[in-house]
């Protein structure tokens, strides 16, 4: 072999191990990231069945885009809020309005009480519109509740329950710091803030900062609550949750979460009763899941990512 | 002088003239063409981690950015505290990100405030992934300027599997949530 040739060889030769050798570097540096990187929620989102005594039946599907809110009036109907308008179940009635409702509720006569973030609209039956506005300029209204006297709302923005004489006008401001009455205030750090009424027409607010549910007076004067924390199904998990709760009939609590999406029923007390809707049941990342319960103890969830009502037996 | 070398060295000077000006309009419009830098749309990353792995740099160039505005200061902070976390205080064992690069501070009763330490960010998006899942996702990833080498093929863009890299002007080289919250708002 000529010396021209064997040197070129020899050239050859180098120029592949050194390339070789930087490849492999270079995709040594590029390993995966160890198990301490890992992030997985898999081990809570299973659920012992022998915990779900729900069973999922047909879905309300409203013909609204954007649904958000969710009430079941008096008389059973359920009425779902969307992009610019209400629509009422089982007749498909559809009602115009203008944005997107935040939360809403219905009394006994069929008004509507329709929480527009800042204010609040009440529709007749006529569906002649009133508006209130909400205190403060931060207002974010969550939750609606309505009975004979009053109208509770829940704001988000401002961490207060507004509460409303029935012909409106100025509100009392409950859960305001008060360490001397034994009010801690409320702890919203994002926009889910709900509230219901006790099968003894108390009030009822969650507390998500504390993962708590707690009982006020109609002035605003605490009477009880209940927390429960941690990721196994016992407890809420993550902030702001639960982000959503109704109570049953015999003053049980249906909840539902965010983050782990998960619904499920909690006894007076607090401690768990059973689960609705296991987190396998839910797309993966949906939050604003509200819930709401009627007479005879169906439960919806309002699922913004399949933009469904779904419904919820108890199993036979 | 002869007619033909005059004619030669006209031709020099007419080719060295469009050479020259040629040079200067292309320079002019290069100049006038913005600088772009490499940074991550936060609302198409998806923590995948790559970012920690796959820079030029060791560490990398990609830090957790914290958004105060959008924090709602939680004491049950989803990005600070593992999933399974026996307790809510400093404790190793409870916290969720690996190079304990995010210090906690006490603020009053029920507020914690949390920073970042740039030192010890490596860029890997679990407190992001976490914040994301329970929080506010006020914690995101964005690629440091004064780190960053600016490679022409980022290693990281070439990786990400969500294509959230892209080029930015030099001039605004961050894409902040809260920036953003106020161009909506």
């Amino acid at each position: 072999m000529k010396t021209v040739t064997k040197n070129w060889a020899w050239f050859i030769c180098i120029m592949v191990l050194i390339l070789g050798a930087g490849i492999y570097l270079g995709q040594s540096r590029r390993t995966e990231l160890g198990k301490g990187f890992d992030y997985s929620l898999d081990e809570y989102r299973q659920v012992d069945p022998s915990l779900i005594h729900y069973t999922e039946v047909e879905p309300l599907v409203p013909t609204l885009e954007k649904i958000s809110a969710l009430a079941v009036a008096p008389d059973g109907k359920i009425y779902v809020g969307g992009e610019d308008a209400v629509q009422r179940f089982p007749d498909a009635g559809t009602f115009p309005i203008v944005g997107i409702p935040t939360c809403m509720a219905v009394d006994d006569d069929g008004t509507v009480f329709l929480g527009m973030q800042d204010h609040v609209e009440i529709r007749s039956k006529a569906w002649k519109k009133t508006v209130w506005m909400a205190p403060g300029g931060k207002a974010y209204l969550t939750s609606i509740v309505v009975e004979d006297e009053y109208v509770y709302v829940a704001d988000a923005g401002n961490r207060r329950v507004w509460r409303y004489d029935r012909a409106g006008g100025e509100p009392l401001e409950i859960g305001k710091k008060d360490s001397a009455n034994g009010v801690r205030g409320f702890n919203i750090p994002s926009p889910y803030f709900d509230v219901d009424l006790g099968p003894d027409g108390s009030l009822w607010a969650v507390n998500p900062g504390y993962h708590a549910l707690e009982n006020y007076r109609s002035d605003g004067v605490p009477i009880s609550s209940w927390k429960r924390s941690g990721f196994t199904i016992e407890g809420f998990s993550g902030c702001c949750n639960p982000s959503h709760f109704a109570l049953m009939p015999d003053g049980a609590f249906v909840t539902a979460e965010k983050g782990l999406p998960r619904v499920k029923i909690h006894n007076q007390d607090g401690s768990l009763r059973c689960v609705v809707a296991a987190p396998n049941q839910f797309d993966e990342g949906v939050v604003g899941l509200d819930v709401a319960v009627d007479d005879e103890g169906r439960i919806y969830v309002l699922d913004p990512s399949r933009n469904q009502v779904r419904t919820f037996e108890e199993k036979k | 002088m002869k007619p033909k070398e005059k004619r030669d060295r006209r031709d020099f000077v007419r080719g060295a003239s469009a050479v020259l000006i040629g040079g200067a309009v292309l320079s002019a419009a290069r100049n006038r063409s913005p600088r772009l830098v490499w940074q991550i749309d936060p609302e198409k990353c998806t923590q995948c981690g790559r970012c920690a792995t796959h820079c030029v740099l060791a560490p990398s160039a990609v830090k957790c950015f914290h958004s105060y505005s959008i924090c709602g200061y939680c004491d049950l902070c989803g990005g600070y505290l593992r999933p399974d976390a026996k307790s809510r205080n400093t404790g190793a064992e409870n916290q969720l990100c690996p190079t304990a690069a995010i210090k906690r501070t006490y603020i009053e009763e029920p507020y914690f405030q949390y920073t970042i330490d740039e030192d010890l960010c490596i860029g890997c998006g679990i407190c992001a992934e976490g914040c994301d899942v329970f929080g506010n996702g006020s914690m995101y990833l964005q690629v440091k300027h004064d780190l960053c080498v600016n490679c022409n093929e980022c290693a990281i863009a070439h990786a990400c599997p969500s294509d959230a890299f892209e080029r930015v002007p030099a001039s605004e080289p961050y894409l902040l949530k809260s920036d953003r919250e106020r161009r909506i708002s």
